[in-house]
């Protein structure tokens, strides 16, 4: 009997309405999230990065450890150089004559001996006396030298004995004299760098030994005295300069896989012989690895950035077909501007090639290249731009 | 779809307006969603009662002593509500009256009165599901175009128009079109279904009095013939 049927409340059905809402809504949360799609291929432009050598911390360390083993190497062979040197004196004067230019370079490695040899000093003092007698020797020698270059102007046959005998040195000096060039065809981008170079030298060492503060202060008075002599001999002879210019180049480049191997190995010879600089190289290791890693990251966000705004310049050409594939090497100016865009790698599709080329000149300025740290954006000025349509239209 | 495009990150980035509508389409939804449950429980029990009374009733049992099973003050539902309406008048009038008619006429009207109070019962709250089922997908609608008048407005400063900048505002403006949706489409289908089961329900009931006042109209020409002769 329905006799004691009572009123159907509200109670129950309001707990399953809402029951039932919350249920809609877990699903809804649970379920979408997990069918997320893989995230297409939507980027169209890769950047690939030319020179990264020095971001990367081995090559900092290799750097590092050829610089040091090139002072020591000097050092020590200083000895052994003075007898070399006394016997190719002629030899010498001919050589120092022909590259009078060099003149300043040769101060400048004297700078950098002599902070070789206040190293060798604290490793050992005998060592250092004698390096610092030959160094004297050596810079009254080089006085006479440079006295008799005027009057000596025979030296053609003798010039291959020279280098023969004095390989290593002219290796590092030819080296310096390409890094001089380049210097003086980019005489202001020059001097900043080398005021860079001078600071993260500054940098690294104040972190790593407040006792090497000395050698600092060195490197910095190298710098200016390279700048000073750079100068005087720009100034003396520019145009002697200038014709040699392309034959260094090339000749530094073919002894440079020589001198790396070198270096290497008197970098190990160095690391057995002093086993303090050992030390302050593991103890400084941890920073450069950071220094490395923040370098690292702000250098991927600007090669995102660059990316993207060519990407949204880029008008594709139509009938591409997506495999087509073009590399635009680029080139800035130190405040983000284009130096130069060219085509490193064709499609074969010269509209295609002409399109990439226009997205970089679109994308122009890459003003972004300011907010880097100021030690790796000369690393970031050069850099290759792939173009793929790929999938988008 | 990462994070960002999920649709709780979408609804907590909305606008406030948009926000507005989703809370009432939300509000909408879960009290159509009550209605929706009471009256299905409160129809199957209606229909229930109704059948079990048909039972009893036509199962011969007499009239009064029917009608004396509830006590008086109890209300009653359904079927049952109209046949104690119907012979609780009919008692009264018979002592007062000898007119068969007049006594057909004063049954028939409380049977009437009490057949609305059924229907009014039965359909109880169906219009604000109704309500619910005409107008939310127009407030779901609203919440779209305002969402998306905003994704304009604030495409007009970006300086780059691409898709990445004006997905999220659009797909965070649909959500209330969405939401209307789940709050109309339950309505509407609920809607049909309880109105017809209440008119179904309804229909019995008149049957029912229909046939209760041929009972009593057969009962009255019966005395007022012996009367008579």
């Amino acid at each position: 009997m329905a006799r004691r049927q009572a009123r159907v409340g509200y109670g129950i059905p309001a707990l399953l309405a809402v029951g039932l809402h919350v249920l809609v809504l877990l699903v809804s949360v649970i379920s979408l999230p997990t069918r997320e799609h893989e995230p297409s291929p939507s980027s169209i432009v890769q950047a690939t990065l030319v020179s990264t050598e020095t971001v990367t911390d081995q090559a900092q360390r290799a750097e590092e450890a050829r610089q040091r083993a090139l002072a020591r190497q000097a050092a020590e062979e200083a000895a052994a150089q003075e007898e070399q040197r006394q016997a190719a004196e002629e030899a010498a004067t001919q050589e120092a004559q022909r590259q009078s230019d060099r003149a300043a370079e040769e101060q400048a490695r004297e700078a950098a001996r002599q902070a070789a040899e206040l190293e060798a000093a604290r490793r050992a003092e005998e060592a250092e006396a004698e390096t610092r007698r030959l160094e004297e020797q050596r810079d009254a020698e080089e006085e006479a030298q440079r006295e008799r270059e005027a009057e000596e102007q025979a030296r053609r046959e003798q010039e291959a004995e020279a280098q023969r005998q004095r390989e290593a040195e002219e290796q590092a000096r030819r080296e310096q004299e390409a890094e001089a060039q380049r210097q003086r065809e980019e005489e202001a981008a020059r001097q900043r760098e080398a005021e860079e170079q001078a600071r993260r030298e500054q940098e690294a060492e104040a972190q790593r030994q407040r006792e090497e503060e000395a050698r600092q202060r060195e490197a910095e008075e190298q710098a200016r005295r390279e700048q000073e002599a750079e100068a005087q001999r720009q100034r003396e002879e520019e145009a002697a300069r200038q014709r040699e210019a392309e034959e260094q180049a090339r000749r530094e480049r073919e002894a440079e896989e020589r001198r790396q191997r070198e270096a290497e190995e008197q970098a190990r010879l160095a690391r057995e012989q002093a086993e303090a600089e050992m030390q302050r190289l593991i103890e400084g290791a941890d920073e450069r690895v950071a220094n490395a890693q923040q370098g690292q990251q702000a250098a991927n966000d600007f090669i995102a950035l660059v990316r993207r705004a060519v990407e949204q310049a880029w008008r594709i050409p139509p009938n591409v077909s997506s495999g087509t594939t073009a590399e635009i090497s680029v080139r800035l100016g130190p405040s983000g501007e284009l130096f130069a865009a060219e085509i490193s790698r064709s499609s074969g599709d010269s509209a295609f090639d002409r399109s990439a080329v226009q997205a970089v000149e679109a994308a122009e300025p890459f003003a972004e290249l300011r907010q880097l740290p100021a030690g790796v954006q000369r690393d970031y000025r050069e850099f290759n731009l792939r173009f793929r349509p790929g999938d988008v239209r | 779809m990462n994070d960002a495009m999920s649709i709780p990150h979408l609804i907590m980035n909305a606008s406030t307006v948009v926000q507005l509508v989703m809370l009432l389409l939300t509000v909408g939804s879960i009290l159509s969603w009550v209605v929706i449950f009471q009256r299905t429980f409160m129809m199957r029990r209606a229909r229930k009662a109704h059948r079990g009374f048909e039972d009893r009733f036509w199962s011969g049992v007499d009239l009064n002593e029917l009608y004396r099973e509830v006590p008086p003050e109890q209300e009653t539902q359904g079927a049952e509500h109209i046949f104690r309406a119907g012979f609780r008048e009919f008692n009264r009038l018979m002592p007062k009256t000898r007119s068969p008619q007049a006594i057909l006429d004063g049954v028939q009207r409380s049977m009437r009165v009490a057949w609305s109070r059924e229907e009014e019962r039965l359909n109880l709250h169906l219009v604000f599901l109704a309500t619910v089922a005409s107008a939310s997908p127009y407030i779901g609608l609203f919440g779209t175009v305002w969402g998306i008048m905003g994704s304009f407005q604030s495409l007009s400063m970006a300086q780059q128009a691409t898709l990445s900048t004006v997905a999220p505002w659009i797909a965070e403006a649909l959500i209330a079109t969405a939401m209307g949706l789940f709050a109309a489409i339950p309505a509407v289908v609920f809607y049909n279904r309880l109105s017809a089961e209440s008119g179904r329900l309804l229909g019995k009931y008149e049957d029912f009095a229909e046939e209760f006042h041929s009972i009593l109209h057969r009962n009255l020409q019966g005395r007022s013939d012996a009367g008579g002769a």
